[in-house]
């Protein structure tokens, strides 16, 4: 610690403080301009310029100055006024003065230093900045005239999200900000750019000319997609969600956001949302009362057998009545699939006796070793890989990507991939077990069953695996060999619809491989487990499983057999998102009745029975968990359109019509009941979520045991072709392909091929390409990367029509031909 | 000096020894982005400057982005991003130069080459640029041409380099 005196009042900081920082400890404000809370210190505009008594003779930048013992700082001075008052003299010389038709007046800080610097003429002149604005990308407009050359959207681009559009090009008067040839933008859209922009050079183009910051409603809430669980700040005007407010105040996610997140929001608006309920007359599905349409529900759930499938965008809250329903109506209930998350789950519960994150996603920023099973690591939970992205950028972190495509993680700097053949991660996962066990590096204190997993592992040496799956032996050893030298270690594992193949199996590779390399053990971090939907953690820890009932694959099966007289589906699209299409729609086919609960009139709904219209996440209140177990809080920015309920309100008419003793006054009061259920949540109260949130269990979760279980992995699928599928980095689920900012993007399906058999096939990215297997067919147009090894298809799963879930079943690969044309 | 493949009819940007040899290098430094100005120079030598082929190449030869190719070779401005003549002619236009009479070495020199700044002579010899500081105050008015700097420069002097680098050339 330091001692310094800033304006005369005494402060201690930590030695890494600058001076900018210990003013703000000490409650002083120095202007700043090119500064950020989450960028390295740049120190490009001189705004925060200050006089320090031992470095008399000039003026310090105090945001790049570290502070040191016995400074005395003074912020303020006739002298300091007067140069700082100069910097925004020669920042005005070339600026545009656009204020009047630039979105961001109102909360600019050029606009506001100007006014607080009083600079009401100036004394220099000079020519204005004439360049042609950058709108070749849909979502953010670069206007280089109005760029004041701080750097932050550069320094974000490369420190945290890791891609680098931008730099600085030319010298004196002609530098500017570029991307690269100065082409446009072209990247992955997070928009951090244009929310670190203090000025109005980057802007979101969806919100252009919507509204002036003042006349928007802001409401913080949670991010309804994935379960990476970011804050959204909802800026509301005219009951629709206008844009999503840059906020680095609450939350775990430091104010960055993913393309899905920051421009994904538009759905809630859309004119087709459902807006009554709807019941099937002679064939047609008509408006009806939500009377009309609840009775039809409530007696077939009284009076059939019933299965319930649920997704996992629902609050904890609308799963805990959910839960009631089932229980009352002796209903079967199921979430997700059903095969997703239940391996996952068996697999932790069998080996660490938990099924979660055991830390949180702060912990990983400062983590040394990282190894993500699977790139689409980044695609599935972006704003954690971030997280990833600055532990190696900036921390150094050792970084392990354990996958069968490159991506953006093995980009990082010194990033080491193990590319495998699809499907074969578990295999690899055995053989870093078993080089850990034979190099004698193995930590296996308080750990039970070693002796047993030791022989079991006979078929996973690594010079074995190495054959089977492509994955040098030396990488297995190093990897072996960094994971147990690991002081905080952190090992990814998504799980979700696209990625159901093995998802027991690959958990408890991953558990194994936790508990040998000692990172389960540790005091932080350790092993992460992330789910695909914004609560799916929090549907585990509810218990929205099927207990002695139908998991969700047993209610297809009794479905189609004619033996479910109701299967209610709420918040998904099995047609689209459940592998395997045709069991799907065998069992819509073969249920008595099919309701269907969403936002939208998607392929499944399409078949039911009764429809009923349902709230989105910004119509909510509520709690999501988040995939670090952090319960935060949904708030409601907007009302429902037309009769549209939301599933709290659903689920309680439900209870009343089925009965049920109990009612509720609102999502307080559920929370309590669930809490009280529910051991991890107890002692949680509603009212108390803060802005960060409140992690079950701790920042670290302990596991309750350390037990190894042999798993086996696959054999190579052997085909010229194989298709996986999964999460593409624009979407997420199905939902977002309804939302403008994503479909911008990327609007439709696509087969993604690596260059090799792109050129052998004579195929060029928009040709058309046709995948057959299994008697099905599917026919998209190509995209040709470099991401994919020889041999190797993509088909991302977000997009409904395509038949890719007639293909994909739920393997980790499938041989497929796939021809031009 | 092999500049357009016989094969391809494609320009050559670097042979391919060379390139292998900034490869190595690259592997074995552990920023290599140090080796940018040299590989760019190494580019332009060959090639006479460096087109946006030019920076693709230098940034997979050294495991960067094209963009950071990009910035270096735009500040830079010895980096030539556009075809010049074959000898550039850096005149300093900073402040020593300019009060020992650089803007009247400046006037002369456009008379003589019968261009302006920017530009290149109809013969493709002389390519005339004004260039920040030299570092050569104390021998102000100076210039720059390739990796040799002229001082105290006079009519007669300025005379004398053009003909003898007229004359190397041909
Ligand atoms: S949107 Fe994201 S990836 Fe694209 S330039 Fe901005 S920060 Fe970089
Ligand atoms: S575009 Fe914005 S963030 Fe980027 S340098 Fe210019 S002013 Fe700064
Ligand atoms: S989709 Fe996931 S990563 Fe992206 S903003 Fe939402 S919660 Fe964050
Ligand atoms: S804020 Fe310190 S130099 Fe810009
Ligand atoms: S000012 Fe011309 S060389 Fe320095």
């Amino acid at each position: 610690m330091v001692n310094l005196t800033i304006d005369g009042k005494q402060v201690t900081v930590s030695k890494t403080a600058t001076i900018y920082e210990a003013a703000k400890e000490a409650g002083v404000d120095i202007p700043v301009l090119c500064y950020a809370k989450k960028l390295l210190p740049f120190g490009a505009c001189r705004v925060c310029l200050v006089e320090v008594e031992q470095m008399k003779g000039r003026l310090i930048p105090a945001c790049t100055t570290p502070a040191t013992e016995g400074m005395v700082v003074t912020t303020n001075s006739d002298e300091i006024a007067k140069v700082r008052k100069t910097v925004m003299e020669f920042l005005l010389v070339n600026h545009v003065l656009d204020c009047p038709v630039c979105d961001k007046g109102g909360e600019c800080d050029l606009q506001d230093l100007t006014y607080d610097f009083e600079v009401n003429s100036n004394r220099f002149e000079g020519v204005k900045f004439d360049l042609p604005t950058d709108e070749v990308n849909p979502l953010i407009e670069r206007n280089m005239n109005r760029c004041v050359l701080c750097g932050r959207c550069v320094r974000v681009c490369d420190e945290i999200v890791a891609y680098g559009s931008y730099s600085f090009i030319n010298r004196g008067f002609e530098t500017k900000i570029a991307t690269a040839f100065d082409r446009g933008l072209s990247c992955e859209f997070c928009g951090q750019c244009l929310s670190m922009c203090p000025v109005g050079a980057l802007l979101p183009r969806p919100f252009k000319f919507k509204a002036r910051p003042w006349q928007l409603k802001e409401v913080d809430s949670v991010c309804g997609y994935c379960g990476n669980g970011c804050t959204v700040t909802l800026g509301c005007k005219d009951n629709q969600v206008q844009t999503i407010r840059f906020n680095d105040k609450i939350g775990v996610n430091d104010g960055n956001l993913c393309v899905r997140g920051r421009f994904g929001y538009s759905y809630v608006n859309r004119d087709d949302r459902l807006t009554t309920p709807l019941v099937r007359k002679d064939g047609q599905l008509v408006e009806a009362s939500w009377d009309e349409a609840l009775d039809a529900v409530s007696s077939a759930l009284k009076d059939g057998k019933a299965g319930i499938l649920s997704g996992a965008r629902l609050t904890n809250e609308e799963l805990f009545l959910l839960k009631n329903v089932a229980k009352t109506a002796s209903a079967s209930l199921d979430h997700s699939g059903g095969e997703c998350y239940k391996g996952v789950t068996e697999g932790l519960q069998e080996t660490l006796g938990l099924a979660s994150s055991t830390g949180t996603f702060p912990q990983v920023e400062d983590a040394d070793v990282i190894l993500s099973i699977r790139s689409d690591f980044y695609e599935t939970h972006p704003v954690f890989g971030m997280v990833v992205n600055q532990a190696v950028k900036r921390n150094g972190a050792k970084f392990l990507v354990l996958s069968d495509k490159t991506g953006k993680f093995n980009k990082l700097p010194d990033a080491q991939t193990l590319l495998t053949k699809p499907g074969l991660e578990v295999n690899v996962l055995n053989a870093i077990c078993a080089a850990l066990l034979e190099s004698g590096q193995a930590k296996t204190d308080g750990v039970s069953g070693v002796d047993e997993f030791k022989s079991a592992l006979a078929d996973y040496a690594p010079a074995k695996v190495s054959a089977q799956t492509g994955v040098p032996v030396e990488a297995i050893t190093a990897a072996a060999e960094q994971l147990a030298g690991a002081k905080k270690g952190a090992i990814l594992l998504a799980y979700g619809l696209p990625y159901t193949a093995q998802s027991k199996e690959l958990a408890i590779a991953a558990a194994n491989l936790a508990i040998l390399s000692g990172l389960a053990a540790q005091d932080e971090a350790g092993l992460y487990i992330c789910g695909e939907k914004a609560n799916s953690q929090g549907a585990i820890d509810l218990g929205i499983l099927p207990g002695d009932g139908l998991g969700a694959q047993e209610q297809l099966a009794a479905a189609a057999k004619g033996d479910l007289d109701l299967l209610y589906v709420i918040g998904e699209d099995p047609m689209t998102s459940y592998p395997d299409g045709a069991k799907v729609e065998a069992a819509i086919n073969g249920a008595k009745m099919v309701v269907v609960q969403d936002l939208f009139l998607t392929p499944t709904a399409e078949q039911a029975d009764v429809v009923l219209p349902a709230a989105s996440f910004a119509e909510k209140d509520g709690t999501f968990t988040n995939a670090e177990r952090r319960i935060q809080r949904v708030r409601p920015g907007i009302t429902s359109p037309g009769e549209a309920k939301s599933d709290f309100e659903i689920f309680t008419s439900l209870l009343g019509r089925l009965g049920a003793q109990v009612s509720y006054t609102g999502p307080q009061a559920v929370f309590a009941a669930l809490a009280a259920e529910n051991g991890e949540y107890a002692g949680i109260d509603f009212d108390a979520i803060g802005p960060q949130g409140v992690v079950w269990g701790g920042d670290k979760l302990a596991p309750k045991q350390q037990v190894l279980v042999s798993v086996s992995g696959l054999q190579p699928v052997e085909a010229r072709f194989q298709l996986v599928t999964g999460s593409a980095l624009y979407h997420s689920g199905t939902t977002s392909t309804r939302a403008k900012g994503p479909r911008a993007v990327i609007d439709e399906a696509y087969v993604e091929l690596g260059r090799e058999d792109a050129a052998e096939l004579g195929v060029a990215t928009d040709d058309q390409v046709t995948v057959k297997a299994n008697g099905n067919t599917v026919k998209l147009k190509a995209k040709v990367d470099n991401r994919l090894p020889k041999g190797v298809v993509f088909v991302p799963n977000h997009f409904a029509g395509t038949g890719l879930n007639k293909i994909y079943q739920g393997a980790a690969s499938v041989a497929v031909e796939v021809t031009k044309g | 000096m092999e500049t357009v493949n016989q094969t391809t009819g494609k320009d050559v940007l670097l042979p391919d020894d060379t390139i292998e040899a900034f490869r190595a290098k690259a592997a074995d430094t552990p920023h290599p982005r140090e080796l940018i100005v040299d590989l760019l120079r190494a580019i332009q030598d060959h090639h006479g400057w460096v087109p946006d082929a030019g920076i693709e190449l230098a940034a997979q030869t050294l495991g960067l982005s094209p963009l950071q190719l990009e910035e270096i070779a735009t500040f830079y401005d010895k980096i030539y991003r556009q075809p010049v003549g074959r000898k550039v002619i850096h005149l300093c236009d900073s402040i020593c130069c300019w009060t020992t009479g650089g803007e009247q070495v400046a006037e002369l020199l456009r008379d003589k080459l019968g261009i302006g700044f920017g530009e290149t002579t109809p013969d493709g010899v002389f390519t005339l640029l004004p260039t920040c500081c030299l570092g050569a105050c104390g021998d102000a008015p100076a210039m720059m041409i390739g990796l040799t700097t002229y001082g105290r420069l006079t009519a007669e002097k300025i005379d004398t380099i053009l003909r003898e680098i007229r004359q190397q050339i041909d």
